[in-house]
């Protein structure tokens, strides 16, 4: 059976993510994969996940009071949404008392773990409540039947699902598919967030779909695919958001991601899909950019960071010569002249009109991300509408 | 070479000094002569009293040696309380009881003998000099429901103590710097802490306190939105005790950023607009509020995290270097910064405890003195306690009554500046009315019924033991210091998620070794009682008072409605212009909330990107 996949997150307001890191990595341990929202999340963040991601179950670990309302209030959201089967358990020490959980089960809640259950204990109960294959369901509309869609290519990747069947495509956008590939720490995730940013701000109708690629532990089996946390403008309804554990391929990518691509393309939906692979470099093709193999992307951006290790390690990344962008990300960095020198030389030699762009993802509105943006709409005759900065916002009672 | 590299050195060099000055003590005849007559005139000046049951006793207690190299080791290693390196208090006196029957001790009499002298009266003894106004080091967390009803526990708590002590708990929207009419946090309101969404709430907050009152002290645990709500405070003071009254608001508020990227997470921008939010606010207290801390820096969010003893100090001590380092860089004084800064630790059951604030104390003079050149008033750390909330569990909860006196009586022993100790039904509830009274009668049964800190200061310094324990915990904490020195200091560890991924670590560990029974809990995995879970009353805010805060919110942004656009984007222009934002936010608290200026700050920096 393929792994159970299971969303976790701290409410709104709430920073007490100490709980739900050792619960994390049991998870991980035990061989789920975890799609980890982190601390501070509204109910339709947590919501919009559970959708798109197509879990098993979502755990809420809550320490700050609220619960009852809280709780109650992502059941209310997942029915409204037609993804009332999706259940619900939580956790939160003492602060969550059984009167409370009676209550909360009332309202939706499937069950609260309370203070003193062995770690041992709730893996086992969750493998056993909630491990149930998950399957074809025709019924599913919009953004859960993609996500069951991807789901079914997870469980056989070699099997191509029809996304037709399942979800009649109401617009006809053709998509421009871009792998985001990179060595582990350039900042391609923050980088993506930045891009959606842009995206969202162009092109005010538009949809975007992102595919973040993360690796299965290679003992275990599980994962924990973090990707989400750090989103600040993916949160968004317009943005498809999918996590996809690695499961044992090597590529760099999971074996589902071809179909998965398929998937999103097929469904007339998007304007742009961001595939985003593990942190790599030097041998493996995710996007089949070399040879003979099926091309899987329209064009790919190439992100590092300045300190790659010196010329002679720049020369290792194959990857850099079948992309059409590159990133020096986090070029605010000491070394970042001595990269963009040494990058663009041998961009230069490669003579295939690959463009170099210096980034400081991390930097409100960073100039640099605008022209990579500009770039990369350019090569996908994405529109672009020029965007200022939004002016102060004021909430003013009526 | 980061600052942690030079601080490390900085101790390393000052232990190989006191080893140097231990040898020479016991081979040059002329500097062993000098020390024991110094010596001998510090135990001369030792004033005695006697305890209730006529026991004579030191007011201070010295090592019984007259060995000039233990002398040294003493003087120099541990220092005299209030004296460098601070190991046993920051000041002479501490908790000592000032209005018992105080004696001179008869010049070379052995401790304690008796004497025509002791039985004198000194009634008009003075304190020692370096001893600020005698006060009572209890602080009590109080934060629930609307303003009223948090103001209501702080005059029910205020029955109890001594001199005015305010110290406060905020609810989640406010933490997050979030209007409590923000979408999706209602049932926030009000939870875990007090909800302020306006200059109006902050006067209700403390109505009825004279806060120009020398003995007047509040304290707010706030952080991201820190210079908001400190600005609510000015400017509610103002309202109520004239414009002249700033100099005289005395207190602390947290403000501590780094702690909240690495453990505590409440965050809104990002990390540098942050720190500079931050600095403008310090900068400004600096001279306008003479008495006031503006910046609290605290592990205690790093040990509830998970942090261990050794990474809690370890990470609290280089971020307050930070701080200094920032605000030097940004052209500020290090000698009238540092005695701005004060601290905040947790304390545990962990064996380290007993010494925790004793090395943090000694390290934080050494690094001051030899790293960044600070005279003596800028070398003493000043110390607030709070006992381990994570220690406190649901099951069995009476007994976290004595894992709190516990942990008190702990914190008493590093002589601690403050206190606060929790209340034994926190597993479950923001404390109800019934423990936060225990909770500070814990304190006053330690303090004011045991005699055990009345009499003596130094009750166990210089012991073999806590000796040891100071060794190694100080060891462990300069490691700290080395390897985030080679990740190139705290700011650029921190980016590469040093701290965090400790933290979650020994949090990890920690849980396991409950799971795995190594960490005996009782009631929990040990000696375990089937005794059902009591039903205690919870201490929640009720939806009709929430929908009461979102109601006057409302009324406040219709009231300003007019006066709100312009003064949002006199603070915009501020921001822009990378003006003091702390300056201008006293004046935009007047007709703007809280969730209002987060919104347009945010706009001006960003949004700050968590980290797991």
């Amino acid at each position: 059976m393929a792994p159970l996949r299971i969303l976790t997150a701290v409410p709104i307001c709430d920073g007490h993510d100490s709980a739900v890191s050792t619960i994390n990595m049991e998870l991980a341990r035990h061989g789920f994969e975890v799609i980890y929202l982190g601390y501070h999340c509204p109910v339709s963040t947590i919501v919009r996940a559970a959708i798109q991601e197509d879990i098993h179950v979502v755990g809420i670990s809550s320490y700050n009071g609220g619960h009852i309302v809280f709780f109650k209030e992502v059941v209310d959201q997942l029915r409204a949404l037609g993804a009332g089967d999706v259940p619900l358990f939580g956790g939160g020490g003492g602060t969550i008392t059984k009167a409370d959980e009676r209550v909360m089960q009332r309202q939706g809640t499937d069950r609260i773990f309370h203070a003193g259950t062995p770690l041992d204990g709730i893996m086992a109960l969750i493998r056993k409540e909630y491990g149930r294959t998950l399957k074809p369901n025709t019924k599913l509309r919009g953004d859960r039947a993609l996500a069951r869609a991807i789901t079914l290519a997870e469980q056989n990747p070699t099997h191509r699902p029809s996304p037709i069947a399942h979800h009649p495509p109401q617009k006809r956008t053709r998509a421009f598919v871009v792998g985001v590939a990179g060595p582990g720490g350039a900042g391609k995730s923050t980088l993506i967030d930045e891009l959606t940013s842009r995206f969202l701000r162009q092109n005010p109708a538009g949809r975007i779909a992102i595919l973040a690629n993360d690796p299965s532990h290679p003992d275990t089996g599980g994962a924990i695919l973090g990707d989400r946390v750090s989103m600040i403008y993916a949160q968004d309804d317009r943005v498809f958001f999918r996590s996809l554990a690695t499961r044992g391929s090597l590529t760099g990518l999971s074996a589902a991601a071809p179909a998965a691509i398929e998937i999103l393309r097929a469904s007339g939906e998007f304007d742009l899909i961001l595939v985003e692979s593990v942190g790599i470099g030097q041998e493996s093709d995710p996007f089949g950019l070399f040879g003979k193999k099926h091309r899987l992307v329209d064009a790919m951006l190439f992100v590092l960071a300045p300190y790659y290790g010196g010329r002679l390690q720049l020369q290792k990344i194959g990857l850099l010569n079948g992309a059409d962008l590159v990133a020096i990300n986090k070029c605010d960095h000491p070394m970042a002249h001595t990269a963009r020198a040494e990058i663009a030389a041998r961009l230069a030699a490669n003579g295939k009109g690959q463009r170099l762009f210096g980034t400081v993802a991390a930097k409100h509105h960073d100039p640099g991300v605008d022209t990579l943006y500009a770039a990369l709409a350019e090569l996908g005759h994405l529109k672009v509408t020029p965007g200022g900065e939004k002016p102060c916002q004021l909430e003013v009672a009526p | 070479m980061s600052s942690l590299g030079k601080i490390a050195d900085a101790v390393d060099a000052y232990n190989a000094h006191v080893a140097t000055e231990v040898a020479r003590a016991r081979t040059d005849i002329a500097f062993a002569a000098d020390l024991r007559a110094r010596w001998a005139k510090i135990r001369a000046g030792i004033e005695t009293t006697h305890s209730p049951t006529g026991t004579p006793l030191p007011r201070l207690a010295l090592p019984p040696t007259d060995e000039p190299g233990a002398i040294a080791e003493y003087l120099l290693g541990q220092g005299l309380p209030g004296e460098f390196p601070y190991a046993n208090a920051a000041y002479r006196e501490m908790y000592l009881d000032r209005d018992s029957e105080v004696g001179r001790v008869i010049p070379n009499a052995p401790v304690g003998a008796e004497s025509k002298d002791q039985t004198r009266r000194v009634k008009d003894n003075p304190p020692h000099p370096q001893t600020p106004v005698s006060e009572e080091p209890m602080r009590l967390f109080a934060g629930l429901g609307l303003a009223e009803d948090t103001n209501a526990r702080f005059h029910y708590l205020g029955k109890h103590q001594k001199s005015l002590r305010l110290s406060t708990a905020f609810d989640g929207p406010t933490l997050y710097g979030l209007d409590s009419d923000h979408e999706g946090v209602l049932g926030k309101v009000g939870e875990g802490g007090v909800a302020i969404d306006t200059v109006e709430d902050m006067t209700r907050l403390f109505a009825g306190f004279d806060l120009t009152r020398k003995d007047a002290s509040v304290s707010m645990t706030m952080n991201a939105p820190a210079p908001v709500i400190l600005a609510m405070f000015i400017a509610s003071a103002k309202r109520r005790f004239g414009p002249d009254c700033v100099p005289n608001l005395r207190g602390t508020i947290q403000a501590d950023m780094l702690k909240e990227v690495q453990a505590q997470n409440e965050v809104i921008f990002p990390i540098d607009a942050s720190l500079r939010f931050l600095c403008d606010m310090i900068e400004w207290c600096v001279p306008n509020m003479p008495r006031w801390y503006p910046v609290s820096i605290s592990g205690y969010h790093i040990a509830e995290a998970g942090a261990t003893p050794v990474q809690q100090a370890a990470f609290t001590l280089s971020n307050g270097f930070t701080y200094l380092e920032l605000l030097r860089a940004r052209g500020a004084d290090v000698n009238a910064i540092g005695p701005r800064l004060s601290f905040f630790l947790d304390c545990g059951l962990d064996v380290e405890y007993l010494v925790l604030g004793r090395v943090c104390r000694r390290l934080w003079a050494i690094g001051m003195r030899d790293a960044f050149g600070a005279n003596t008033k800028a070398q003493v750390l000043k110390l607030h306690t709070q006992t381990s909330g994570r220690s406190l569990i649901a099951a069995e909860f009476q007994n976290n009554l004595t894992r709190t006196a516990v942990e008190l009586m702990l914190a008493y022993l590093n002589y601690t500046n403050s206190c606060h100790s929790n209340s034994a039904d926190e597993p479950f509830t923001t404390p109800t009315a019934k423990y936060a009274t225990l909770a500070s009668h814990g304190q006053s049964i330690i303090m004011e019924e045991s005699g055990v800190f009345k009499h003596t200061m130094n009750l166990l310094g210089g012991s073999p033991g806590l000796l040891q324990l100071e060794r190694q915990v100080e060891a462990g904490i300069l490691a700290v210091f080395r390897e985030m020195d080679t990740l190139g200091g705290v700011l650029a560890a921190q980016e590469q998620r040093y701290q965090r991924s400790k933290i979650q670590e020994a949090g990890h560990a920690y849980e396991q070794q409950i799971y795995s029974g190594k960490r005996p809990i009782i009631g929990l995995n040990k000696y375990i009682t089937d005794e059902p879970m009591p039903s205690v009353p919870l201490a929640r805010t009720s939806p009709k008072k929430q929908h009461l805060q979102v109601e006057r919110l409302r009324a406040f942004k219709k009231k300003h409605a007019k006066s709100a656009p312009a003064a949002l984007q006199k603070l915009e222009n501020v921001a822009r212009a990378n003006g003091n934002v702390f300056a201008e936010l006293i004046n935009t608290v007047e007709v703007c909330s809280l969730g209002q200026i987060t919104a347009c700050l945010t706009n001006v920096v960003g949004k700050f990107r968590p980290m797991v």
